[in-house]
């Protein structure tokens, strides 16, 4: 990625116009239209099916983490009586 | 469909504050767990949920704003007060770190050899890697200053150029203090010089770490053409904030390393 750059630096000296590279193209107005469709979806959700998945684990590990601390508590707060 | 009469932003609703303070039940029991039951899952699944978190927060805020429109010059103005404010906040952060400096060194007792440095402490030398670290730390603020009046000025390459040195030289300051760390002849349980000594350059270390982070993703951003010449205030306050760190560690040379 790097070296992408340092090659972007040398195109960026010789032309005049700064009008998009090779690599990065101004994707930002097919992103205003993804994001303005009137289709009620939430907005972390709106981006499409990679939302979906990260929004389920995420969830799936803070409220699973939740439940383990919960039993780590409850197997702390009953210290095992040694013979 | 109906449309606000008004310029300011109404947040829709997001699970992200919910998860964001599971996260941070996860992290802190973790830490119980680890200190005293030796067990880091819990800790890690904190540090993970929190990272997650905090990804997808603001992966929505750059939605609501640069594809959404809702930063509107008042909304902006919010903003600015709310990263001013949390910046502030951060300097009374420091300021405790550097009264418990001064506390003991300004009068050392009887048990440190009543003077300071403490008898036994080999101090480092602030000539040598200090002052090559206070001179990286200037010229990011020089470099970042380059990069945001390139930035207003519509120089697209230079931008990109100069915060990247900016970055760079961020990423040289970390490597170059954990090399110090590694090679000091101190620790932090030597007493209260090694106490004072690690817990704000540590904490100073950590924000370089956040504060590189935000550069990064502003340099992200920058490519991806998120910014404009006359709207972009996700770098500002990432360059506000370097610029902080900056000076908390001009303190820190200046207290520590050549008073101290």
């Amino acid at each position: 990625m790097l070296w992408n750059l340092l090659a972007l630096r040398q195109i960026g000296q010789r032309t005049i116009s700064t009008a998009s590279r090779r690599h990065f193209k101004n994707k930002v107005p097919e992103k205003q239209k993804l994001f303005q469709e009137d289709d009620e979806i939430p907005l972390y959700l709106k981006g499409g099916v990679a939302d979906a998945l990260l929004y389920r684990a995420t969830m799936i590990l803070t409220v699973g983490g939740t439940a383990y601390a919960i039993y780590e508590l409850a197997v702390a707060s009953f210290p095992k009586k040694q013979e | 469909m109906t449309h606000q009469s008004h310029a300011y932003h109404m947040v829709k609703p997001s699970p992200w504050p919910l998860t964001g303070a599971l996260s941070a039940l996860l992290m802190t029991s973790g830490l119980a767990m680890w200190f005293h039951f030796h067990s880091m899952t819990l800790l890690m699944l904190g540090l993970l949920t929190n990272t997650l978190t905090m990804y997808q927060w603001w992966r929505d805020v750059t939605r609501e704003s640069t594809y959404q429109g809702h930063h509107t010059p008042p909304v902006q103005k919010g903003l600015r007060y709310g990263m001013i404010l949390f910046i502030t906040s951060e300097v009374f952060f420091f300021a405790g770190f550097f009264w418990a400096f001064y506390h003991s060194s300004l009068a050392p007792t009887p048990q440190l050899g009543g003077h300071w440095p403490p008898t036994g402490i080999t101090p480092l030398n602030p000539l040598e890697v200090p002052l090559l670290n206070t001179s990286v730390l200037l010229a990011s603020g020089v470099s970042i200053t380059w990069a945001h009046h390139s930035l207003m000025e519509n120089n697209r390459n230079q931008m990109i150029q100069a915060l990247l040195i900016t970055i760079l030289l961020g990423l040289y300051f970390t490597l170059l203090q954990a090399s110090e760390y590694f090679e000091s002849p101190f620790t932090i349980s030597d007493g209260i010089y090694g106490s004072t000594f690690f817990m704000a350059t540590g904490f100073h270390g950590l924000h370089v770490i956040i504060g590189s982070t935000f550069l990064t993703i502003c340099f992200i951003r920058q490519l991806m053409f998120h910014f404009t010449s006359k709207h972009h205030f996700g770098f500002e306050a990432a360059a506000w904030y370097w610029h902080f760190v900056d000076v908390v560690w001009l303190f820190l040379y200046i207290s520590i390393y050549w008073w101290g």
